[in-house]
């Protein structure tokens, strides 16, 4: 599925434009859109999903002009998976609460059931079917949320902050979800403050600011432009950032680049040195 | 944090006076158009309530409401000008529908007073920020938990509607049906009010404990952020207003 926003504007408030023209192209690759509050994230998506028309542009999920559709009817297409769980259960039953979707879309109660155990047991709880929501910690909450999404089995999914709440095993079950689902063939585009997860998950990242497109381009690209990436309040990951301070000449996205490119660098710096204990003095120097 | 205010930000002599004053002025010209009970005090409280919004540069706030009801006014005039029960005497007929001066009468000063009603509280809602007059309220002896209670449901009616739209928007987003008939937006009713429901509990209850980790139920008195500050015009307002008060009493029982 493609998903095509095609010089988008759009304000809530008249004189007070939240999205200038933006442009983009959506097929394939997972994307990460990121940036600092207020750039005009959360817009673009619901934009994507229906819940906001253009004042001028257009968005395009497939073949489908979403101004020509309800939101109810792009949800076919395209699941959002809100920032907040909160705002969406209201089952006493995590079952229920994540066939509500699926049964939204009209899929048979066998289906729908069958979609909800796959996709609970994607986010590692297919233990919790018969559970009630608010019995559930805030982050296994924010998975029932994702899996009701993702229940729905639509080509585009897209997450609002899908890693808010959770501790490293749950930052870990998300991104192992999204590989599957990139794995399915599905377009996730995911708006995050998680940059070390940006740099693992997605090998695209968008960089909004006040409205408009800065950059646009691989993860590796995008995080190799800390000038760019300090003017719009976005950290680079810490790995990263350490190379860049060790002037490592690759930009590097993980622990294992930083150390791959470290001793690469030592390698070549013992080459010049001689002995370990100069070329170590000379490396940190 | 946004609150329910129709307070509008202006410099103006009514912005001045502090909130209990202004309490004061708007309880006195709103109680004795009811006490005197003739037309004539209704139209000079009215008159007075109309110059105090026109002094305070806020006065095209209240066409709107006036407008409003209007309707409510014009049936106001059918029923009594018909069917009061005093009615005697003719004023005109349209068709064989008749009207009667003492029903038109009283009607007028139905009228009038509820204009006054509406241009009073208005000179209160639209020149006092409500936390102002919650804490002027508190320092004169109203207990700081009622204070709370009063500032807390200004605060939180937005935060609901905000969140009633989040919710609305995240329920759709799992392909919920809004729109059509009547039986489909009664089954959007329970996806929207559970979340909200919850939420908002939660939110109070987080709230409560943000503030008892405060020491917000110390015994002790409590002090104020910020100095009231009372107007020289307050106390001379202050006095013509009881003795409005008083003569309009005196009014009463004379006549």
């Amino acid at each position: 599925m493609r998903v095509r926003v095609e010089n988008v504007r759009f304000h809530y408030r008249l004189g007070e434009p939240v999205l200038k023209g933006v442009t983009l192209d959506f097929e394939g690759e997972a994307t990460a859109i990121i940036g600092q509050n207020g750039a005009g994230k959360s817009t673009l998506v619901r934009l994507i999903n229906g819940l906001l028309k253009p004042v001028s542009g257009e968005v395009r999920v497939g073949d489908w002009n979403t101004g020509d559709f309800s939101v109810a009817r792009l949800a076919r297409r395209v699941g959002l998976v809100f920032q907040n769980p909160n705002d969406q259960v209201f089952k006493s039953v995590v079952r229920d609460e994540v066939m509500f979707g699926p049964k939204n879309l009209g899929m048979s109660g066998d289906t729908a059931l069958a979609s909800s155990r796959e996709a609970l047991a994607d986010v590692g709880l297919e233990g919790a079917m018969d559970a009630n929501p608010y019995d559930l910690s805030l982050a296994e909450r924010k998975l029932v949320s994702i899996a009701s999404v993702v229940a729905m089995n639509t080509d585009v999914v897209i997450f609002d902050e899908p890693t808010i709440a959770q501790d490293y095993a749950g930052v870990q079950r998300i991104g192992t979800l999204i590989e599957k689902l990139k794995a399915r063939g599905k377009l996730i585009i995911a708006i995050t403050h998680d940059m070390d997860f940006v740099a693992e998950i997605f090998p695209r990242a968008v960089v909004l600011r006040r409205g408009e497109v800065i950059i646009d381009g691989s993860t590796r690209e995008v995080f190799s432009r800390p000038d760019l990436l300090r003017d719009s309040f976005v950290e680079p990951p810490h790995a990263t950032q350490l190379g860049q301070a060790l002037g490592l000449s690759e930009t590097v996205l993980s622990v294992d680049e930083a150390v791959k490119g470290i001793k690469g660098h030592r390698s070549r710096l013992g080459g010049l040195a001689g002995s370990d204990t100069a070329h170590d003095q000379q490396f940190f120097q | 944090m946004r609150t329910i205010s129709l307070y509008v930000e202006k410099e103006s002599f009514i912005h001045g006076l502090d909130p209990v004053t202004k309490l004061w002025l708007t309880a006195s010209l709103l109680i004795i158009p009811f006490i005197v009970g003739n037309i004539e005090s209704t139209l000079v409280c009215l008159g007075i309530n109309l110059a105090l919004l026109s002094v305070a540069r806020v006065i095209r706030r209240i066409f709107s409401i006036l407008a409003m009801s209007l309707v409510l006014i014009i049936t106001l005039f059918i029923i009594q000008g018909m069917f009061y029960g005093g009615n005697r005497t003719e004023a005109f007929a349209l068709g064989s529908l008749v009207f009667y001066r003492e029903g038109l009468r009283y009607a007028t000063l139905l009228t009038l007073r509820f204009f006054n009603i509406i241009s009073a509280s208005m000179v209160l809602i639209l020149t006092t920020r409500p936390s102002d007059l919650i804490e002027s309220l508190v320092r004169r002896g109203l207990s700081p938990r009622i204070g709370y209670v009063l500032a807390s449901v200004l605060q939180i009616i937005p935060m609901m509607i905000s969140n009633t739209s989040t919710i609305m928007d995240a329920q759709r987003s799992r392909g919920m049906e809004t729109e059509g008939r009547l039986v489909t937006r009664m089954k959007a009713y329970l996806p929207l009010m559970a979340p909200l429901v919850m939420s908002s509990l939660v939110a109070t209850q987080e709230r409560a404990m943000a503030l008892e980790v405060r020491a917000f139920g110390a015994r002790n008195p409590k002090t104020f952020l910020h100095e009231e500050i009372i107007s020289r015009h307050a106390l001379p307002i202050r006095v013509l207003t009881s003795l409005g008060l008083v003569a309009a009493v005196i009014w009463r029982v004379i006549l």
